[in-house]
Parts: structure tokens; C-alpha cells; sequence
């Protein structure tokens, strides 16, 4: 490609890599405030049920 | 009964001005960094006459550019830890006029000094004496703008704790056409052309901050010291 | 009556649940625009007289400088709509186009740099476009950095909207400004694109990518928003239905 081709591989790699960038990093967000979220449910139900258990002692 | 709309704006301008009295010297200090700076220019650029000539309007342009920048941090910095903001945001008078008045002594305090203080710098930095007045002009209506423009900066950025720096960074962009048209104007004088076409764009752009700055200081106060 | 609609469309749940629905195909098309253009352009348009192949840079460059410039608008429009019409959705558009207008532009001036080496021998010109472009970049990241220090919440949003807001105001006349000094010091302009001059067969490419980064911009902008929903809703009861089963009851 008589040389040029090198900068056209170039520009277009680093834009290809920045394009999808974009798209990956809010899916993995995404999925790691849903698994956050998760944790976060988990934590409430087990404070609940040891509340009402100490409740249910007194 | 209605206040005037005058009332706020020479309140608060005798206010800062009396305030910036009392601390004349932390007010001083964007006027000593102006002429400081400059004499390190000639150090590390060149203490040639005429090279310095070149490039003295751009020079004095940042410089008063960077002093604006360190200064306009304060502007409401104070009266956001004292209380006297909230205090201004809950008063019954229209908002934007105080503001001017505050922004107005900012200027007074800041910009009309640093103009005032340049044609020594222009000595210092060889500037060739056509370039003078058209430095006081320019200088004067640019300073302005600064306050103006740096104002809504300061508004966004009053309840941050380290937010001079991001203050910086948010009103650069707003200041480049005020510098580009600024020093236009002395290098215009100094080329034999006419300086007014970009002095008279320059004004444009003051009469344009005046209009719609303080609205939007008001609106960012209104946000951001809520917080 | 016409306005349910609107309120409608500024609700959150609605806005993931509909586009759980349609982002799949939205971005299945977007996919298969971008990569008939890339093709078309890289491999299948004739080389240019002049330049020869790295004139094909411009099938990456024009459209990213188009939406950079698009998203700063989107991202003021979406500011607006938040402080006129108080709608929590818009806030989150607005902070969702910030990065990625922020990673277009840079794209742009990247990909305007490299095209620049073996076209006019050097990496960096300063012109008016150029300019303009990277004080856009300072004005994204300005809005990015103003949002970011005030956290979350109704500050952040507002103060930034405000920033963007002064910042559309100001892109003309800053462009006209560089613009205008630019050509008083340097009268041999170059010109970035000559798309009215360009040959039919290079040119249609070129609106494929053009309509292809759009169609990209908008799957990146719902992306990211359907992040930010789940952030600021997470206390929610129709976010924790969504995470329920996942959770394993």
C-alpha cells in the first residue's frame, strides 16, 4: 500500500480500540452494579432475619 | 414597595470593595505576580529588544490572563464560608445586580490595576509605543470580561473544596476569544493598521458578558451553594 | 394529553425496559453499517490521486469530528431538558455523552494527526479546525471533571448542564475567533476535507460511515445510560426485581 498503509492500520486500530471500549465498559458496569445490587439484597435479608430471630428471643 | 434595581448593585460593590481594602495585601498579590512574572521573561525567552518587541502583546495578554485566573477563585469563595452568600441568595432583591456589583469591584480590585500597571510591563518588554494605548483599551475591556466570565466559573465551582484548578480549566476555552481579539487589537497598532475593528469586537464580547453573565453566575449559585 | 407521552419518555424504568427491547437490534444494525462502510472504504474505494491510500483515514476522521461536535449538542440539549423540565433521565443522557463525545473527538484529532504526517509532512497544524476540536475536548472533559467532583447527585447534574450550557454559547464564537487569526497569519489554509470536490466513488463511503457512527453513538449513549439508571436507581423496587433471581432467593 505504498507506504501509507501503515498510518491508515494505525489511525484505524486505535479508533476501532476506543470504539469499543465504549461499548465493553458500560456492559461490564452494568454488570457489576447488577451483582453489587445483589450483594446488597443478600445483606438486608440477612440483617432482617437475625432482627426478627433476636426478636423472636426477647 | 419595589427596590430599585440599583440598590443591590452599589451595596455589594462598596461591600467587596471595603472587604479587598481591608486585605490589600492578599488583593495585591495578582498585581505583583503580573510584574514579577515578567521579569523573568527576558531570561528565558530573549533580553533582545527587538525579538521581545514580537512577542510583547501576547506576553502581557497571558500574563494578565493568569493573574485574572489566580484571583477570581476568591471572588466568592469568602462570603460562601461566611454565610453571606445564602444570605444574598435568599434576599428579596434581584439576584444578577448584586452580582454585578460584586464582579464589578473584582474589576476594580483586579483588572483596572493589572491595566493600569501594563505600560510599565510594555517597557519592560519592549513593546513599541504605537502599541501602548491600544494595550490600555484592550486591556481594560479584556480584564473585564475576564471577571465577568471567570465569575461563572467561580459560581459552578464555590462549593468544592480544591476547585480553583478545576476553575482554571473550565474558563480557559470561554477566555480565548477575548485574548485572540486583545492582543489583535495592539498588534493591529503596531503593524500601522486599524486598531479599532478588533477593539470594537472586543467590545462586543464585554457588552455580551455584561448581558448574560451574571444570569448565569445567579444560576450556578443557585445550584451549586445549595450543596 | 400530549404530554403523557413526554413524561412518559422521562422515566427511567421506561427507558431501560424499552431499550432491553430494541438495543439487540439497534446494535446488530449499527454493527453491520460500520462494517459495509469500513470495507467499502479501506478495501473496495479507489486510491486517490494524491495522497494515495491515507486519504482513507478520512472514513474514520469525518464522521467521528461530525459526532463529536453532534454529541456536544446532544449533550447540552439533554442538560437543558433536565434543568427546564426537572426530568432525572435527561440529567443521565447528559452524563452519559460526555465521555464518549470526549473519546469521538479524540479519535478525530488522533486520527487528524496521523492523516496529517504523510499528507503535509507534520503531525500537528494549528488551524482553526484543529483548534476548535481540541478546545471541544476541554470542554467535555470540563464538564466531565465538574460532575465528577461534585459526586452524584443534584449539583453535579445541574452545575454541569449549566457548564454545558455557556460552553454551546461559546463553540461558534470561539471557532470564529481562531478562525479569523488563523487566516490572518497563515493565508495558505488547509483544508481537512474536500467532500464537494471528491469523487462520487470515495464519497459514498463516506455517508455510510457518517450514518454508521451515528447509529454507533446512539447504541454507546443508551449503553451507558442503562449504567447510570442502574446506579442512581439501585434502592429501587423495580431494579432489585430486576437482580432478584440472580440472587438466588
Amino acid at each position: 500500500m505504498d507506504g501509507h498503509g501503515i498510518y491508515v492500520w494505525l489511525a484505524v486500530s486505535v479508533s476501532l480500540v476506543v470504539l469499543a471500549w465504549l461499548v465493553v465498559a458500560p456492559l461490564l458496569s452494568r454488570r457489576a452494579l447488577l451483582k453489587d445490587i445483589a450483594r446488597d439484597i443478600l445483606r438486608e435479608r440477612a440483617r432482617q432475619s437475625t432482627a426478627t430471630h433476636n426478636q423472636g428471643e426477647i | 414597595m419595589p427596590q430599585s434595581t440599583n440598590s443591590g448593585f452599589s451595596a455589594w460593590l462598596k461591600r467587596d470593595l471595603l472587604l479587598a481594602y481591608r486585605r490589600r495585601g492578599e488583593a495585591a498579590s495578582p498585581l505583583i505576580f503580573f510584574v514579577m512574572v515578567s521579569t523573568l521573561i527576558p531570561l528565558v525567552l530573549t533580553p533582545e529588544p527587538t525579538r521581545l518587541a514580537m512577542v510583547a502583546a501576547g506576553l502581557i495578554w497571558i500574563m494578565a490572563l493568569l493573574a485574572t485566573l489566580l484571583s477570581v477563585e476568591g471572588l466568592f469563595a469568602s462570603d460562601y464560608q461566611d454565610g453571606s452568600l445564602e444570605q444574598l441568595l435568599i434576599s428579596p432583591q434581584l439576584l444578577p445586580m448584586p452580582l454585578l456589583g460584586k464582579i464589578t469591584a473584582h474589576w476594580l480590585t483586579t483588572g483596572l490595576p493589572l491595566t493600569l500597571a501594563s505600560p510599565l510591563l510594555g517597557l519592560m518588554l519592549s513593546l513599541p509605543t504605537s502599541g501602548y494605548l491600544p494595550m490600555l483599551c484592550s486591556l481594560a475591556l479584556g480584564t473585564a470580561c475576564f471577571s465577568l466570565t471567570g465569575a461563572v466559573g467561580a459560581a459552578l465551582t464555590v462549593s468544592l473544596r480544591k476547585g480553583g484548578l478545576l476553575l482554571s480549566l473550565l474558563v480557559m476555552p470561554l477566555y480565548m476569544p477575548v485574548i485572540i481579539f486583545g492582543t489583535a487589537t495592539i498588534s493591529y497598532a503596531i503593524d500601522g493598521l486599524n486598531w479599532l475593528p478588533p477593539l470594537a469586537v472586543l467590545g462586543a464580547l464585554f457588552a455580551a458578558s455584561v448581558a448574560l453573565c451574571p444570569l448565569a453566575v445567579a444560576g450556578a449559585l443557585r445550584v451549586t451553594s445549595a450543596h | 394529553m400530549s404530554w403523557q407521552w413526554f413524561h412518559r419518555l422521562g422515566s427511567p424504568r421506561w427507558f431501560y425496559q424499552t431499550s432491553t427491547r430494541w438495543l439487540p437490534l439497534l446494535a446488530l444494525i449499527a454493527a453491520a453499517v460500520l462494517i459495509t462502510g469500513l470495507v467499502w472504504g479501506l478495501a473496495v474505494a479507489p486510491e486517490d490521486a494524491k495522497q494515495g491510500n491515507s486519504f482513507r483515514i478520512i472514513y474514520i476522521h469525518v464522521p467521528a469530528s461530525f459526532l463529536a461536535l453532534a454529541g456536544y449538542y446532544i449533550m447540552a440539549i439533554a442538560g437543558a431538558v433536565g434543568l427546564i423540565w426537572k426530568m432525572k433521565l435527561s440529567f443521565m443522557v447528559m452524563k452519559s455523552a460526555a465521555p464518549i463525545g470526549a473519546a469521538l473527538t479524540f479519535i478525530a484529532l488522533f486520527t487528524g494527526a496521523i492523516w496529517g504526517k504523510p499528507t503535509w509532512g507534520t503531525y500537528w497544524v494549528w488551524d482553526a479546525r484543529i483548534t476548535s476540536m481540541l478546545i471541544l475536548l476541554f470542554l467535555y472533559l470540563g464538564v466531565m471533571a465538574l460532575q465528577y467532583a461534585y459526586h452524584s447527585g443534584d449539583a453535579a447534574s445541574k452545575a454541569g448542564a449549566i457548564l454545558a450550557l455557556v460552553g454551546t454559547v461559546n463553540i461558534p464564537i470561539i471557532y470564529k475567533s481562531v478562525d479569523w487569526w488563523y487566516t490572518l497569519h497563515q493565508p495558505a489554509t488547509i483544508k481537512f476535507t474536500s467532500a464537494p470536490s471528491m469523487h462520487i466513488d470515495m464519497f459514498l463511503p463516506l455517508l455510510v460511515m457518517i450514518v454508521g457512527f451515528y447509529l454507533f453513538y446512539a447504541v454507546a449513549l443508551i449503553l451507558h445510560t442503562r449504567s447510570e439508571i442502574l446506579r442512581r436507581e439501585r434502592k429501587t423496587a423495580w431494579v432489585r426485581e430486576l437482580v432478584e433471581p440472580r440472587a438466588g432467593v
